[in-house]
């Protein structure tokens, strides 16, 4: 994953140490109290060294996950295509002869190392040896096996060699015999322009190159023929099979599609006017598998952000507290002449080195974290597809990505120890030598004063532009920047206390009603819009409660006053906390930062739950079924289908492939798309998110449409390439539409948003997206022509019949048609499973940050034991009795998180609702917005009980502390 | 009169691998209601680990320790914790007051172990406070107050629950010698005016000579125990 970002990176991380390399050189004390510390307290090294290991885990699992997508999909190149390069595509025989003819050339062409002539069209199977298996789905092909055998042979093995099948025999390659449950020696019954022909399979090879290949589906089940039959089957029927050339490039998989751009140049120009379809299948699966990668690898990297932030804050803590210990050796070595630069450089040498000591682990975390990620999004994709041909996820690793999560974790950890080294530092001589608490200064320097004030001044000027024009990142952060600039000046006048809680809150208010406010802030969202949203929420939410913990816990006063042991105990648990602010907030912010996350992750999962009901009905309005049927056959078909008693109306959809502009100028290379041509006043049920102006009622739309063929209709999803999803686009909004074979260009504008065009999709899975355009039927056939052809249709079935038992019966029926049907509820709701699955999937990659949070609370735990030792030893001399000490720490460690999962849960949920009332993200599924009490309730509740457990260890050494070693004064 | 504290036969040995070392050796000391016994010797004498082992804040390896008529060590942890709540009060050298908590917090904190109502038991320590001359520091925490100041509180903490016995274990060690003597003054005055019994350790001879009793220490044994004269003490 992102091999433009290595180079930087790693100049980044060798400058980082060959600055420290520097220090470790230069100053030798700072270098042997660095190398004393890290062999002092070893349980707190194996602590940074957790908390450094589990960021690098992070970051390398979201990065593999990217890289596994991205080599599953890339598979599909390898396994599908093999050599072909380039697939040219005619209609007819006789078109596919002046093709083969004018490509002639191209066989002496040094960039190319093949170019094969082949004979197809779609037919249905049944194995006819008596288990009635059938498929309606199937690629007959005639292919000079011999030919097939020397195609592209310089970049490895075809896929399909070996003796052409002879008479009556037939070879099928593996998806075909998987859905057959045939094997070689089956008998096979083939349909084939409305006739049954009987073979016998005499192989079944593997679905790789050749016999893997299709005509734009993500799996074919292909059948070969022995010469002839294809043509002769045709003309019995008195049409012709389709022709396909396919070429190779010189080279592998990965270098022959290099050469796409020119090769496609020579082709198109070669059969310029022979209106063959000229395609580049491979480059587009490779495209299509960088750009899913790229979206999924951000995407969860974009989650793991989160939990990367709540280990930078488990080092600060670690480093506060480790600092905090050494207070008053610190201030000694300051009094005896120990320069400040000289100290930073020793905690920074010491941080490095377990920033280093967990770059191993990390990795090799990482890895399990990746393969876990994979593995089960290798089952989430198999419930994306309804006939399982979905992505078949294989886990693959990349050095590129190993090496980017390691520099990008070593530079966080690096930056983050340098800044906490910088802060530590800063200290009283005296006060540090004495144990005496830090006391606030309100005075900041002229220098930062002026600087901070000026810096204000200006992030805010830059804030009212960004603003006015809703940038998304510019939004959010820049009004929250400059009121944290100000707090300098603002605390010349007031105190820190007041400062503090009114610029948290202030962030906290804007970041929260930014949607609301400048509701197009979402309309172009990025993933770190996201991630500025979760961060300023989060942490000016903890500030605010930090800053009034007083405040907060007068409503638990009752209890914490109670007189009694555990009341004591209580009020103890409560006490530190609220003494030290700076490593309670630091634990309770990556408390409030993941839950935050996760319940907004729940709640999201919740709103697509609930609208699942309201998507159907959109969904289908009033079509219970999509049928696909072989064009060849669709009029017969269809027109029997009408006379079903089960059927009381069939919409037929002429379709097209078709090339289109991105309509919300995303990208300048022409989409994938699929024109589908509806009958005039042939569908007025389905409903618009958004109509072009003037048009007042969805039936106002679909007039317009059939009225005029400059109008068109898209889903929200038009273009989308993953990640969160905006309003790129808005109806009036124009683009054009390429007819492929022609090159025929028109302009089409955007008569509405359709709600939900689920029934547009084609059914067969494709090995890319394609995006649906939906316009009249002879709007269609008038750019299209002889292309556009009626191959699948929308059918009402009667009341009380359902859908999904009518389907395979149907299927039985029209096998030699080849039908496919399609029960559209199912359908949408085996998507909104897949896609609830897959939140549940980023809430276990988040949940790591949880398990950051929960350590971080063990760190402070175990310092708060050794630091409070004397304390321990007086109250268990006054009268405590361990248990209660055991008690207090226990409570203490459930104050803390119960104080962040609350905050974080409601933040969660105020979060989400704020942008379900605005977001594009939600357009589309907004039908009521649940609060999940009974999954939030389960994840705070697990969330305390791992926490409590993570202090159980410290608490019971607590419990164990002898008053008398405890409270003993050297004699 | 029965005695207070009866340590009979008391022996601890600290052990550090095969290094064993008798800081305690077989001894004997009575306390009676209303002394101020001073614990004197020179460091290493065994003073603060006696004083630990007769309030059993620390284990002993032999002997017993009666407290109150109750034998200490024949008690489960839990008996000896409660026992030492409603019976002792600790005075240490270094203050040892819980940093979060206000003075008036941690001076209340002995009477609401035992179960005192809120009310009183804050009633009580601003009394208490106001006895050791900090009515006016009741809000204050630790950091906030002096060195002299902490220690005033320390005591207040340790009588605010009318212990039988209070243990001070070198109270005047961290301050200066005025804040020292007023201290002394105080520990005398409520040892005078209300029969409270204490046992301080010190190494400072004019704090030991304040005391009534003075018992010296040497090599884990008691080298003297002298009852010093009213007149000596005044003197």
């Amino acid at each position: 994953m992102y091999p433009n970002l290595l180079a930087p990176l790693l100049v980044l991380v060798a400058c980082l140490l060959a600055g420290l390399a520097f220090v470790a050189l230069r100053q030798p004390v700072s270098r042997r109290l660095a190398a004393r510390q890290l062999n002092r307290r070893r349980s707190e090294a194996a602590l940074a060294i957790t908390g450094a290991t589990l960021g690098t885990a992070i970051i390398v699992g979201a990065l593999v996950v990217g890289d596994t997508l991205n080599f599953s999909v890339r598979q599909e190149a390898y396994r599908a295509l093999g050599p072909i390069d380039e697939r040219i595509v005619s209609a007819s025989t006789a078109t596919g002869a002046e093709v083969a003819a004018r490509l002639a050339p191209l066989r002496s062409d040094p960039r190319v190392d093949g170019v094969l002539d082949a004979r197809v069209d779609q037919a249905a199977a049944l194995n006819a040896k008596g288990d009635s298996y059938a498929e309606p789905r199937v690629l007959a092909w005639d292919i000079d096996f011999a030919q097939a055998a020397a195609f592209g042979r310089a970049g490895g093995p075809s896929g399909l060699s070996g003796a052409r099948p002879g008479q009556g025999q037939v070879v099928i390659n593996q998806p075909l015999a998987q859905s057959l449950h045939a094997r070689a020696g089956d008998p096979l019954a083939l349909f084939l322009y409305g006739k049954t022909y009987q073979f016998l399979i005499t192989r079944v090879v593997p679905e790789r190159g050749l016999a893997g290949a299709g005509l734009g589906a993500g799996v074919n089940r292909n059948v070969f023929l022995p010469s002839d039959v294809l043509e002769t089957a045709a003309a019995a029927a008195d049409t012709q099979p389709r022709a396909a050339t396919f070429v190779s490039n010189r080279g592998g998989v990965e270098r022959g599609a290099a050469l796409t751009a020119p090769v496609t140049a020579q082709i198109r120009a070669a059969v310029a006017g022979t209106h063959a379809l000229v395609e580049t299948p491979k480059k587009s699966v490779l495209d299509a598998a960088r750009k899913t990668g790229d979206a999924l690898g951000a995407l969860f990297l974009m989650i793991g952000s989160f939990s990367i932030i709540a280990g930078a804050l488990l080092l600060v803590n670690i480093f506060v507290m480790l600092a905090e210990e050494r207070k008053s050796q610190l201030g000694m070595l300051r009094a005896i002449g120990m320069k400040r630069s000289r100290l930073v450089g020793s905690f920074s040498l010491e941080g490095s080195a377990y920033a280093l000591a967990a770059v191993v682990p990390g990795v090799l975390l990482g890895l399990g974290v990746g393969w876990a990620v994979a593995l089960i999004s290798a089952q989430i994709f198999r419930g994306w597809s309804a006939n399982g041909s979905g992505l078949a996820i294989r886990f693959a690793v990349t050095p590129t990505s190993i090496v980017n999560a390691v520099a990008l974790g070593l530079i966080i950890s690096f930056v983050t120890i340098l800044a906490t080294s910088v802060r530590i530092s800063r200290f009283n001589i005296i006060a540090a030598i004495r144990d005496l608490p830090r006391t606030a200064t309100r005075k900041a320097r002229r220098l930062t004063l002026v600087a901070a004030t000026t810096l204000a001044v200006v992030v805010a000027a830059a804030a009212v532009p960004a603003v006015a024009r809703s940038q998304p990142e510019s939004t959010l952060l820049l009004p929250a920047l400059a009121a944290a600039l100000a707090i300098p000046v603002l605390r010349q006048v007031l105190p820190a206390r007041s400062v503090f809680s009114a610029v948290a809150a202030a962030v906290l208010v804007w970041s929260l009603a930014a949607s609301v406010v400048r509701p197009r802030m979402f309309d172009n969202p990025s993933m770190a819009v996201f991630v500025i949203l979760g961060v300023l929420v989060a942490f000016s939410g903890v500030t605010l409660v930090s800053q009034n913990q007083a405040a907060v816990l007068r409503s638990v006063r009752r209890l914490v006053e109670r007189p009694s042991e555990n009341g004591l105990a209580v009020r103890l648990a409560v006490a530190y906390p609220l003494a030290k602010r700076f490593r309670t907030g630091a634990t309770l912010i990556m408390y409030t930062l993941i839950m935050l996350v996760l319940v907004l992750l729940v709640e999201i999962s919740g709103v697509i739950d609930s609208s699942v009901a309201t998507n159907v009905a959109q969904a289908t309005a009033g079509y219970s079924m999509r049928v696909d049927v072989n064009p060849q056959d669709a009029a017969p078909t269809l027109a029997d289908l009408r006379r079903s008693p089960d059927v009381t109306g069939v919409t037929p959809l002429a379709s097209a492939t078709a090339l289109a502009s991105d309509p919300g100028h995303r990208t300048t290379a022409q989409l994938a798309a699929i024109a589908v041509g509806v009958p005039g006043g042939g569908l007025t049920s389905m409903t618009f998110s958004s109509r072009a102006p003037r048009l007042d009622s969805d039936r106002a739309v679909w007039d317009l449409v059939a009225a005029d063929p400059r109008y068109v209709l898209v889903d929200q999803y038009f273009g989308a390439t993953g990640g969160p999803n905006g309003r790129f686009y808005r109806p009036g909004d124009t683009f054009t539409v390429t007819n492929p074979r022609t090159g025929v260009t028109e302009r089409k504008t955007i008569a509405g948003i359709l709600t939900s065009a689920i029934a547009f999709y084609p059914a067969s899975s494709s090995s890319g997206t394609v995006y649906p355009i939906v316009a009249s039927e002879q709007a269609v056939r008038t750019q299209f022509g002889s292309a556009a052809q009626v191959g699948a249709a929308l059918v009402r079935t009667r009341p009380g019949v359902d859908p999904q038992r009518l389907g395979p019966v149907l299927q039985a029926r029209y096998l030699s048609a080849s039908l496919v049907a399609t029960p559209i509820a199912a359908d949408v709701r085996r998507m909104f499973a897949a896609n609830t699955a897959f939140f549940r999937l980023m809430q276990g990659f988040l949940a790591l940050g949880l398990f950051v949070g929960i350590t971080g609370l063990g760190v402070v735990m175990v310092r708060a034991v050794r630091e409070r030792r004397r304390t321990i030893g007086v109250l268990r001399a006054l009268g405590f009795r361990a248990r209660t000490i055991e008690r207090s720490f226990l409570a203490e460690s459930a104050f803390i998180a119960v104080e962040g999962v609350l905050l974080g849960s409601v933040l969660g949920v105020l979060t989400t609702w704020l942008m379900y009332q605005k977001s594009a993200a939600f357009d589309g599924i907004r039908s009521g917005f649940p609060i999940e009490w009974l999954t939030i309730a389960a994840l705070a509740a697990a969330t305390l009980v791992a926490s409590v457990l993570a202090t159980l260890a410290p608490a019971r050494r607590a419990a164990k502390v002898l008053p008398a070693l405890a409270v003993r004064v050297a004699e | 009169m029965n005695a207070l504290l009866l340590a009979h036969q008391v022996r601890k040995v600290y052990r550090n691998g095969s290094v064993a070392v008798e800081a305690l050796r077989a001894l004997d000391l009575t306390v009676h209601p209303g002394e101020l016994v001073a614990v004197m010797g020179p460091s290493g004498s065994g003073k603060t680990t006696l004083l630990n082992c007769l309030s059993g804040l620390d284990d002993i390896d032999g002997g017993r320790v009666e407290v109150d008529g109750r034998d200490l060590f024949a008690m489960s942890d839990a008996e000896r914790t409660a026992h030492r709540a409603r019976s002792m009060g600790f005075v240490f050298q270094a203050f040892n007051l819980i940093p979060v908590f206000s003075a008036l917090e941690n001076v209340e904190l002995p009477l609401l172990l035992v179960g005192t109502r809120a009310d009183r038991a804050r009633a009580r320590a601003k009394e208490m406070l106001a006895r050791v001359g900090l009515a006016n520091r009741v809000g204050h925490r630790p950091a906030e107050l002096s060195g002299g100041e902490q220690q005033r509180v320390t005591i207040a903490r340790a009588l605010v629950a009318r212990p039988a016995i209070v243990w001070a274990d070198e109270p005047t060690g961290n301050l200066d010698s005025a804040m020292a003597g007023a201290v002394m003054d105080l520990l005398c005055e409520l040892n005078r005016d209300e029969g409270q019994t204490i046992v301080l350790v010190t190494h400072d001879a004019a704090i030991g000579q304040r005391a009534p009793r003075l018992v010296r220490m040497r090599d884990g044994e008691l080298a003297d125990d002298l009852r010093q004269h009213a007149a000596l003490l005044a003197g």
